[in-house]
């Protein structure tokens, strides 16, 4: 039988993610705040972290930092996973530093200036961890043409579809011999494969699907109008009922329109 | 192949296929990233498939704007599935490749079909790439000496993973359009 997993193991299968910035569905104080004001809150920070230069400021603001950091309840290993990219940069810049001043007066500006990176970077990735892609989209909605925030939408849903499609050509020209396996696709020698049995075979796939997209939201009249229109079989029907012309049940998408602004339908 | 008149969807620029096609072009820059930062760990290696995506946008609809909105929608997107470790400053890390790419189209439109064209161009913007966390240096207060060392060192590992990623794009673009797939680069040309 199966051992189930651990109290502790629980936790951190529900708190940590694989890798950094992925969102963390939690009830925390930063979680409930609007992705509008953390936004705000993160700028707050990261401009601070960009005037920060004493050592007093700077322990402040990494307290004040990690305060919001944990009031988001993320872990210890969640921040390890947002920041392990700039600590390799610190790993650069510190060096760098003792290199040009000598060990002894380059180590601290360089500890401040990597702090001050990772300091400046952190409200981004707290705003990323506790704000869902939906509310994010619905901000964007506020601030992007309708046009674009389909565009956005459509690139999302189609993530999962082409994740599906590489799979399936791979599968179908491993099985011709093509070297694809993830160990064989690191040697350069196989590269060749991936580009003549992967991406070019991916690409027409792609050139097909948006042949596809295109015909069917034009075929239900997307983008006909300047400003957002949508299909809504309750107003249809009302207005069908009122002035007694046209038939129940369902009609043909392509023959309808209903407008958002003034809910008209014309056949 | 059958022809027919497609309405202008963006931009007074594109039709919605050609928009959907570049959308596409940003989720498979999204789709690789997110493959990528699962097994490998080099600094810069993030652009090799940015850039073939981004010229091989530029070969799909060879118009002024076409890679602009793929670095648009490739920002929001990462944005929205949490793939941006800088956050915000994501947007400008793929748009100004994008414009680059694009100003390239405009100087020489055919620049995608050639090696040399596509090597350069894939280097120069993979480059300016770099030039956005130098500027964040730059604010935070780090020395000229030291952010010109780390810089030069950033900007050399994004020129040669966004160089090697543009060496392919001028052969899927030939066999492409010798297949008829895409058009021939004409501007106005709406339907492949």
């Amino acid at each position: 039988m199966a051992s189930a997993p651990g109290k502790g193991g629980l936790r951190r299968t529900l708190r940590s993610c694989e890798y950094g910035c992925q969102f963390v569905a939690h009830d925390s104080p930063v979680h409930r705040l609007s992705a509008g004001m953390k936004l705000g809150i993160g700028m707050l920070l990261s401009a601070s972290a960009a005037g920060g230069r004493t050592p007093a400021t700077l322990g402040a603001l990494v307290l004040v930092t990690l305060c919001y950091y944990l009031a988001a309840r993320l872990t210890l290993a969640d921040l390890w996973r947002d920041i392990r990219l700039f600590m390799f940069q610190a790993a650069l810049v510190i060096p760098l530093y003792c290199l040009v001043h000598g060990p002894a007066k380059g180590l601290w500006p360089g500890i401040r200036i990597s702090t001050q990176i990772i300091l400046f970077y952190l409200p981004g990735a707290v705003f990323l961890r506790t704000t869902r892609s939906s509310e994010v989209m619905r901000g964007l909605r506020r601030v992007l043409p309708y046009r674009v925030s389909f565009l956005v939408f459509v690139s999302v849903r189609f993530v999962p579809f082409f994740f599906r499609e590489i799979a399936d050509i791979t599968a179908a020209q491993r099985l011709r011999g093509a070297r694809l396996l993830p160990r064989q696709k690191l040697n350069p020698r196989n590269w060749p494969d991936l580009f003549n049995c992967l991406i070019l075979p991916l690409m027409v796939r792609a050139l097909k699907t948006a042949d596809e997209v295109a015909r069917s939201a034009e075929s239900r009249g997307f983008g006909m109008y300047p400003e957002r229109t949508f299909f809504s079989a309750d107003q249809l029907i009302r207005r069908a009922g009122d002035t007694g012309t046209a038939q129940q049940g369902e009609p043909s998408a392509p023959t309808i329109r209903t407008a958002a602004s003034n809910s008209t339908v014309s056949s | 192949m059958e022809t027919r008149s497609e309405p202008i969807f963006l931009w007074r620029r594109f039709t919605l296929r050609e928009a959907v096609l570049l959308c596409f072009c940003a989720t498979f820059i999204v789709l690789t990233r997110a493959g990528l930062r699962l097994h490998l760990h080099m600094p810069g290696h993030v652009m090799f498939f940015t850039m073939f995506f981004l010229l091989l946008a530029r070969g799909f609809v060879p118009k002024l704007g076409s890679v602009t909105l793929v670095g648009l929608l490739t920002s929001l997107t990462s944005v929205l599935l949490g793939m941006g470790v800088s956050g915000p400053i994501v947007l400008v890390k793929f748009l100004l490749p994008a414009v680059l790419v694009d100003l390239a189209g405009f100087l020489a439109p055919g620049f995608v079909t050639s090696v040399l064209g596509c090597l350069a161009v894939g280097v120069f913007a993979s480059i300016t790439r770099a030039g956005v966390s130098t500027g964040v240096e730059y604010l935070i207060g780090m020395e000229e000496e030291i952010i010109i060392g780390k810089a030069l060192i950033s900007a050399g590992f994004s020129g040669l993973w966004g160089g090697l990623g543009s060496l392919a794009v001028p052969a899927i673009i030939r066999r492409l359009r010798l297949n008829g797939l895409i058009d021939d680069g004409t501007e106005g040309s709406l339907d492949a």
